[in-house]
């Protein structure tokens, strides 16, 4: 009898044991990309429920209905996107579209292995013309097309048009006049600049990129892209002291200190409410001002931008740092090779849909060509202007996030905290960056640049 | 003789019940710990990206963990938080549970209060903190002082906000144990004239000394893990005055896309934490106590 009691006791042991143990293997199975399966897969992370919906409403639904194989979005947490895929690509699963935060992290992917070759495509849907010259280049690895940029950005000075009609301000064209505004807001009580990397260290890439392109100019800037000058030249370290002088002065964010503590909302806050006079950032922040401006707000007036003055002679006006924020590529081991090109083409295709998402959504729309025509009526003139000038500016400059590997890119964003608290000198930063770029650029691993005079 | 063997007969079959019913949890073992450790140990000796194939390169990247400063700053820190943890947290859980145990009426709702920051999610904890200690927003711009922005204060701050939702754990573990001690040793110091400060140095801290040491060899190994509050509120910053191996091991990992130079760092992690509980095993041996 206890024999018996025993073997059914040891026997409904094992079996519920077996049970959780397979539960337990079959939970840890992970998220799976399409690439074996009869869909598209696409990751996606949004700022919002609504514009997800915006997505899946024009860049989902419309190609499902004229598609046999149909497209899945997945939507990610924002902030870790970048390392599920690159989990997932580890793996040999992922989406079948890659969503890469720009060319140099695009570039390590392709590097990997993981990822299609499109050349087969660009004829076929007129990439060449579509897109802007300089656009494919960042994208190209060893000559093939290896991602489709998407989103394009820049770096601009954003204002309070209130504040500035307060204080008898007009927005600065030269180095000169953003300091005079600098030094009064400071003696009025107000944050001159309103910087801050909390929440996102790597913010330090935006304002960083600025000063090198503003001050040491984007001809210097290329040419260290391209290895014929050493980022330890004088006119670099020139830059970055002069970037590390702002913190002194108290302009950068209000004090270095506070620099390190300022939230971006509570920048656009002060922005909005007259707190801060003025804001160096990206044309990103077209989707986060107006909800800072705008009635029950408390704001006072309303923003506006012009772009962010050269800091030093011989740096031309209305020069924009280029910079892509978003690339897509397919995915090597996708099932739809073709299905997958074809969407990439529908996603970044018809450039009045894309001013259409600027205009509902402030979807940054990608790096081509656009007619007068194709500005809807009911978007924004400030950012009509903005998207305009981008597309047609002849002064470019070079981010580091687009044109740099992610290794030199982490270097430069890191490092410069050492340097604005004193503990570590320009000459020295930029020393350490020869290192870290140098082999970088050996081996191949930093996205190709649009020269200056490319850009027609 | 017959009855022998029976019982024995009975340990074998239920020793071998017992095994198989563990296989599942073993394998579950195998695959999410011994088979990604094996991996990462591997991909130490690799210049592995993260993505492509990796290359072999022996101990170029142990080589390189020693001469960067990223890396020495990170464990010095690692060092720095390990020390506060040893002794704010657990003098503050330790007393707390003491003079908890001295009371009756509200013991249960003061055990409650205190634990209740330990269940609250990390992120919602530092949101809380970082508002606090806003410059000018938070109640702290009272002292002028920027607590997360300073090079000279990030780290007690950072440390001061973790350990605030820290020691009530301890308190709850350690208050369970005194309610273990014997009362009749209270009552038998209480004879020999002893009062509190030696009532609990010479009764209860020995009585509790099992819980204690446990506790003392997971704050040195938790201390060397830390990584969410940091990653929350500084991501290492201002200047990798917070920085700790974690910090730097998931930005090698992940912003430079030198897996393989992360995979290091975390073996060296894993290894201090062996030689720590090395040492707290000799010490067990050694001193004959209860860990």
């Amino acid at each position: 009898m206890t024999d018996n009691v025993t073997s059914r006791r040891a026997f409904l042991g094992l079996g519920l044991a077996g049970a959780a143990g397979t539960g337990l293997l079959a939970g840890c199975s992970g998220s799976s990309g399409a690439v074996n399966g009869s869909d598209l897969q696409i990751w996606g992370a949004f700022a919002s429920q609504d514009i997800q919906a915006y997505f899946e409403k024009e860049f989902v639904r419309p190609f499902n209905q004229k598609s046999p194989v149909q497209v899945q979005l997945s939507a990610k947490p924002s902030n870790t996107i970048d390392r599920l895929t690159q989990t997932a690509l580890a793996s040999g699963a992922g989406p079948d579209i890659i969503t890469a935060d720009g060319p140099g992290q695009a570039l390590s992917y392709a590097r990997s292995g993981k990822i299609d070759n499109l050349d087969d495509y660009v004829d076929q849907f007129d990439w060449d013309s579509y897109y802007l010259d300089w656009a494919l280049r960042p994208c190209r690895v060893d000559g093939r097309l290896m991602s489709l940029p998407v989103q394009l950005e820049s770096l601009v000075l954003f204002y309070n048009t209130a504040v500035f009609k307060k204080h008898g301000w007009k927005p600065p064209t030269t180095r000169a006049e953003l300091e005079a505004i600098c030094a009064d807001a400071q003696a009025r009580g107000m944050m001159p600049l309103a910087m801050g990397n909390a929440g996102y260290q790597a913010g330090n890439e935006w304002y960083l990129s600025m000063f090198l392109n503003h001050a040491a100019g984007p001809d210097n800037v290329y040419q260290a892209l391209i290895g014929r000058k050493r980022w330890a030249s004088d006119v670099f370290v020139d830059a970055i002291e002069l970037f590390k002088s702002y913190f002194d002065k108290g302009w950068a964010g209000g004090a270095t200190a506070d620099y390190f503590t300022n939230l971006g909302a509570d920048l656009d806050s002060d922005l909005a409410t007259g707190k801060a006079a003025m804001m160096p950032c990206g044309t990103w922040q077209i989707q986060n001002l107006p909800l800072y401006f705008g009635d029950g707000t408390g704001s006072i007036g309303d923003w506006d931008w012009v772009p962010f003055p050269p800091l030093a002679d011989g740096v031309p006006d209305n020069l924009f740092p280029l910079a892509i924020g978003q690339c897509y590529q397919l995915n090597a081991n996708t099932r739809h090779p073709k299905q997958g090109a074809a969407y990439l083409n529908y996603l970044v295709s018809d450039p009045a849909k894309q001013l259409k998402a600027l205009s509902d959504v402030q979807f940054e729309p990608p790096p081509v060509h656009f007619s007068i025509d194709d500005f809807p009526d009911d978007l924004d003139s400030r950012i009509a202007r903005l998207y305009h000038q981008l597309t047609t500016t002849k002064a470019i400059g070079y981010t580091t996030w687009t044109f740099l590997s992610q290794q030199s890119d982490t270097y430069l964003w890191t490092d410069i905290e050492k340097v604005v608290t004193g503990q570590l000198t320009a000459r020295d930063y930029l020393s350490g960056m020869d290192e870290v770029f140098t082999p970088d650029l050996k081996s191949g691993n930093v996205p190709q640049a649009p020269a200056p005079m490319e850009v027609k | 003789m017959a009855a022998i063997g029976h019982v024995s007969g009975l340990r074998r079959r239920r020793a071998r019940i017992a095994w198989l019913c563990m296989i599942p949890l073993i394998l579950v073992n195998l695959l999410v710990i011994v088979g990604p450790a094996v991996q990462s140990i591997y991909y130490s000796f690799t210049s592995w990206d993260g993505l492509s194939s990796a290359h072999w390169v022996g101990l170029a990247n142990y080589v390189d963990l020693v001469q960067d400063p990223q890396f020495v700053q990170g464990l010095l820190h690692n060092i720095e938080w390990t020390i506060i943890f040893l002794i704010v947290p657990m003098v503050m859980g330790l007393f707390g549970a003491y003079l908890l145990t001295m009371i009756k009426r509200g013991r249960a709702l003061f055990r409650v209060i205190f634990f209740l920051p330990y269940v609250v999610a990390s992120v919602v904890v530092a949101a809380i903190w970082q508002r606090l200690l806003a410059p000018h927003h938070g109640f702290a711009s009272l002292f002028k002082i920027n607590f997360l922005g300073d090079t000279h204060t990030a780290l007690w701050s950072v440390a001061f906000i973790n350990n605030w939702a820290w020691w009530g754990f301890l308190l709850v573990v350690f208050l369970a144990a005194m309610q273990g001690v014997n009362p009749s040793l209270y009552e038998a110091a209480e004879l020999d004239g002893a009062g509190h400060w030696a009532k609990f140095v010479s009764v209860t801290l020995p009585a509790i000394r099992p819980t204690f040491m446990f506790l003392a060899l997971m704050t040195i190994i938790w201390s060397f893990l830390v990584f969410d509050y940091i990653y929350i509120l500084t991501q290492g910053g201002p200047a990798g005055s917070t920085d700790m191996l974690s910090t730097v091991l998931y930005r090698a990992a992940f912003s430079e896309q030198q897996a393989g130079y992360g995979a290091a760092i975390g073996v060296v992690m894993a290894v201090i934490s062996g030689i720590v509980i090395a040492a707290f095993r000799i010490f067990q041996r050694v001193r004959r106590w209860d860990v």
